[in-house]
């Protein structure tokens, strides 16, 4: 993945096995054993990741997700012109909360948080907050170290915990 | 205090916040303490760069936190202090700077990082360090923008606390 005098190896976070465990253990439990289903995580997933620019993150799907109707012509729609869209005024709500995150956390309005409260519990934006921290984090590291070959759209089996496919680690 | 209208019980704001998820705050520590636990990295480098991502996004609680490993080690107040003057305050080291050049870069335009800058942190601590040091920005970044974005750093204590290093079974401040 890397230019440089060191070559950065396609499986690199096999190389810390305890904290990618463990990544694996909080990130498989938010996937399969959340109460925010899976189709709004992946929504929140799929903004951040078109904005932070991981191009691995843009072109995966979980299968999850799209089981539940998040298809691909729904997946279009999360784009800059997502608010004269055909999204739910939820997914709409969901995607100003990440742009805020991404861009200043600091700056979440009034107006933001009562519409977060119409739709969401506590603790269920607790657990969309921890996906969204988990999400921009990851897509950073996939950046950060250099970028993939190109790649297809690719559907994938949604993250488990206990795992459940021999795909996840 | 958190604009979330339930608490859970707990000794620190975000145990009273992260804690309405026991299910998601208990995997959660175990993977944010793996990096003090296993020695993934230099605990002053780890302590500088945590520090480091909360001033460059304003986090207040985080920044008032001293991990104890850090100070055992050798990390002083006064490089805190200077923090922010790292490519030339004198009390940095080489690798401290790599670190902690990548650690900005990383918050503020990850898209900026290239080969050179990757390669001047593994020269200092290995591919397998440059992966430990991205896992922990991404956790630095990602909870520091929780703690703002759910209010959990609007009530901060006042001044410096020292706590022991993160574990498994215990809450975070």
């Amino acid at each position: 993945m890397s230019t440089g005098r060191h070559p950065i190896p396609g499986d690199v976070l096999d190389l810390q096995p305890e904290a990618t465990a463990a990544f694996w253990r909080l990130y498989g439990t938010l996937w399969s054993h959340g109460t925010v289903d899976q189709p709004t995580k992946e929504i929140a997933r799929l903004r951040n990741a078109r904005t932070t620019g991981c191009r691995y993150c843009q072109n995966v799907r979980f299968d999850g997700a799209r089981q539940a109707g998040l298809t691909e012509d729904r997946v279009e729609l999360i784009a800059d012109e997502f608010e004269t869209s055909d999204l739910s005024p939820a997914e709409k709500t969901v995607i100003r909360f990440v742009d805020s995150f991404l861009a200043d956390p600091h700056g979440l309005t009034d107006e933001q948080r009562r519409e977060l409260l119409e739709h969401f519990d506590a603790g269920q934006l607790v657990e969309l907050t921890v996906g969204v921290a988990l999400f921009m984090g990851f897509s950073k590291i996939a950046v950060a170290l250099g970028p993939p070959p190109d790649m297809p759209t690719l559907v994938v089996p949604t993250p488990d915990w206990p795992p459940v496919t021999a795909d996840q680690p | 205090m958190s604009w979330l209208p339930e608490r859970a019980e707990g000794a620190s704001a975000l145990d009273r916040v992260f804690g309405l998820r026991p299910d998601l705050y208990e995997p959660f520590r175990a993977f944010y303490a793996t990096f003090w636990t296993h020695d993934l990295l230099d605990p002053i480098v780890l302590e500088l760069c945590r520090l480091r991502v909360a001033q460059l996004l304003r986090c207040q609680s985080e920044q008032q936190v001293r991990y104890e490993p850090a100070l055992q080690a050798g990390l002083t107040e006064e490089q805190v202090t200077q923090l922010a003057q790292w490519p030339t305050a004198p009390m940095f080291s080489p690798a401290q700077r790599a670190a902690l050049g990548f650690a900005e870069q990383f918050v503020i335009d990850v898209e900026g990082i290239d080969a050179t800058l990757r390669d001047t942190v593994v020269d200092h601590f290995t591919v397998a360090g440059l992966v430990a040091l991205c896992e922990a920005l991404a956790l630095f970044d990602g909870f520091c923008r929780f703690r703002s974005i759910l209010g959990v750093d609007d009530d901060p204590t006042s001044g410096v606390i020292v706590v022991p290093g993160p574990t498994p079974t215990d809450g975070l401040r």
